[in-house]
């Protein structure tokens, strides 16, 4: 499903340029729930983003379904990241001034479906990830393990075949933390969503059926 | 569909920013309204103006003679200006009057209220109609009668003069008895002799034996005839022939309301041009905001395109927020226009106008603002890269 062939990615920090990704190769079949493990500053961030169409590598070729991305429109990209990728963030990255639902219904926005439609769905969604009793409550009125099954809502509410999670879990305590990865892997299971989630944390990386160890910009297992 | 969101979506995020939001519409309250009420004051003015001819329609024209053109001082003869209509039968009516320099004492105060002499047709042509009392009529010929404008009664009551009607008045050396008292008059508009309002009026017989200076420098005369320059050329003929030479200057109300457009023309130009500078200012207000606003939502730039978001979407979104802040604010400075040409009108005695044309001006005016100064942070808005945004 992801193919990825000697991707390479450096930044020009002031005269010098910092090698981050130094030659990735990679494919991500359909289905997989996969770990991808290393140390901060390991170049992980970097790679979701290339993997989330949110940067352009340097170097090297990144196919999606056998098609090759060439990252010269813009709104081919946009449409990408709307229909086929769902992402899941750290740091939940809630707009705080909207509501569960409303949040949840971000993404289709971008595809001019009809306001009810979209409430309709982001409601379906809120209770498929059990957060039925807060549709109107505002980011700030949740706890964060709340806040992360609403972004998960909001990243399944597109229906994407990828989901991308970057530490998901980083910022949760183990148990609630352990509830969100039940969730993937239940979502992974019952629904067949590719899920990549990016983790320092060996524990999470272990409840996923593939891992792929980074460091220093290379796949080192 | 995405701009109702997105509206919502923009007046949300001008609700959570209350303070910056309000300062940015400061500047286009005061840019909107200042252009509303300064075209709202232009039509005003310019109807006032057009109300006198309205009143005494287009037919009338004013003579007066052209001191520039010759060495004599002295005004027109009675009798050429009472012959001009045997000379042609364009001319309906004429109607000559003086006015004196004496003013009115009462009680060793001033009350600077004028005196003219006219005779009947005066009040035809220039529609005076009485309020109280009775008009003066070619009867009172050499008799110290005179009516008194309204603005003139009320000074006089003001001072404690009360039953004016059958009062007697000393102005200059002789004392006239009040018997009527008139309507009162739009001011404005060049054709009508102005100060009515505020003046005293007796016949011209009386006026011409009684006054100081009683030469006749200007008439009035009605004329018949859709061209203005056919009648022009018989009166500067007549007077010519008749009275060896004398130039004279016809002004028709075709041309003084042509002079006054124009001149209306620059005055609203003038104003808008004020008007116009304040908007850039509120202008440059609204981008400043706007610069802000889109600095302090990278993030959620960044989460708008993660999940889907084209940059001409992010683009659009703060266009939207951007014309939506202007146009509330064109909502207020609409208001605010149109109170301050209310108070304009209230003050000045004229008539108060809503101009639609200015209101709709102020609408188109606020979205042009809006969409010219979002353009440039909407763009960077939305050339920001996701991923460093994202990181913020």
């Amino acid at each position: 499903m992801l193919h990825l062939i000697d991707i390479r990615k450096s930044y020009q920090v002031g005269p010098t340029a910092v090698d981050v990704l130094k030659g990735i190769s990679l494919t991500v079949e359909k289905g997989e729930l996969l770990s991808i493990i290393g140390p901060s500053g390991s170049g992980k961030s970097t790679l979701m983003n290339i993997l989330g169409l949110l940067e352009q590598p340097s170097a090297g070729t990144y196919s999606v379904e056998e098609t090759r991305i060439t990252y010269d429109d813009d709104r081919t990209l946009s449409s990408l990241r709307n229909k086929m990728i769902g992402f899941v963030f750290q740091q939940y990255n809630l707009l705080p001034r909207l509501t569960a639902v409303d949040n949840v219904g971000l993404p289709l926005i971008y595809r001019g479906i009809s306001e009810k439609e979209i409430s309709e769905r982001s409601m379906e969604y809120i209770k498929k990830v059990e957060m039925q009793e807060r549709f109107h409550h505002k980011p700030t009125e949740l706890s964060g393990g709340q806040q992360q099954r609403i972004a998960i809502a909001r990243a399944l509410v597109g229906n994407p075949s990828l989901i991308l999670a970057d530490e998901p879990t980083g910022a949760l305590d183990t148990h609630t933390g352990q509830e969100i990865m039940n969730l993937f892997r239940r979502l992974n299971e019952e629904e067949g969503i590719t899920i990549v989630v990016i983790t320092h944390d060996p524990k999470i990386a272990a409840q996923c059926r593939r891992k792929v160890e980074l460091r220093d910009g290379i796949i080192t297992g | 569909m995405i701009i109702k969101a997105n509206v919502k979506e923009a007046l949300k995020s001008l609700i959570t920013a209350k303070q910056r939001t309000i300062l940015a519409l400061i500047g286009i309250v005061i840019g909107i309204g200042s252009v509303i009420g300064m075209v709202s004051i232009g039509t005003i003015v310019q109807n006032e103006a057009l109300k006198q001819f309205r009143d005494m329609g287009i037919d009338i024209v004013s003579i007066t003679k052209d001191y520039e053109r010759q060495g004599s001082d002295e005004g027109f003869n009675i009798d050429h200006i009472y012959g001009l209509p045997g000379y042609s039968s364009l001319i309906k009516k004429v109607a000559p009057y003086i006015v004196s320099s004496t003013q009115y004492s009462y009680m060793g105060q001033d009350l600077y209220i004028e005196l003219m002499g006219v005779d009947e047709s005066f009040f035809d042509l220039n529609k005076l109609y009485i309020r109280e009392g009775r008009l003066l009529s070619d009867l009172d010929r050499n008799r110290f009668f005179c009516v008194i404008g309204a603005e003139a009664a009320s000074i006089l009551r003001k001072a404690g003069i009360k039953d004016i009607l059958g009062r007697q008045f000393l102005f200059g050396e002789r004392i006239y008895t009040v018997v009527g008292i008139l309507k009162s008059l739009p001011e404005g508009g060049g054709m009508r002799p102005s100060g009515i309002n505020r003046g005293a009026i007796t016949h011209i017989t009386t006026a011409m034996r009684a006054f100081t200076t009683n030469d006749i420098t200007t008439f009035m005369a009605r004329v018949d005839t859709q061209d203005s320059k056919a009648a022009k050329a018989v009166i500067e003929n007549y007077f010519s022939k008749k009275a060896g030479g004398l130039r004279v200057r016809v002004r028709t109300a075709e041309e003084l309301i042509a002079q006054m457009q124009k001149q209306m023309q620059l005055f609203t130009l003038l104003l808008g041009a004020i008007g116009s500078i304040a908007l850039i200012v509120g202008g440059i207000g609204v981008m400043n905001v706007m610069l802000i606003s889109v600095t302090e939502r990278r993030k959620e730039i960044g989460i708008r395109r993660a999940l889907g978001a084209q940059r001409t979407d992010i683009e659009a979104q703060f266009i939207i927020e951007s014309v939506t802040l202007c146009f509330v604010g064109g909502i207020i400075g609409i208001i605010l226009g149109i109170i301050i040409s209310y108070v304009f009108s209230h003050f000045s005695k004229w008539d108060f106008l809503i101009s639609q044309s200015a209101i709709i001006l102020g609408f188109c005016v606020a979205t042009a603002v809006g969409v010219f100064f979002g353009y440039y942070p909407a763009r960077s808005a939305s050339r920001l890269d996701p991923a460093a945004a994202l990181r913020e």
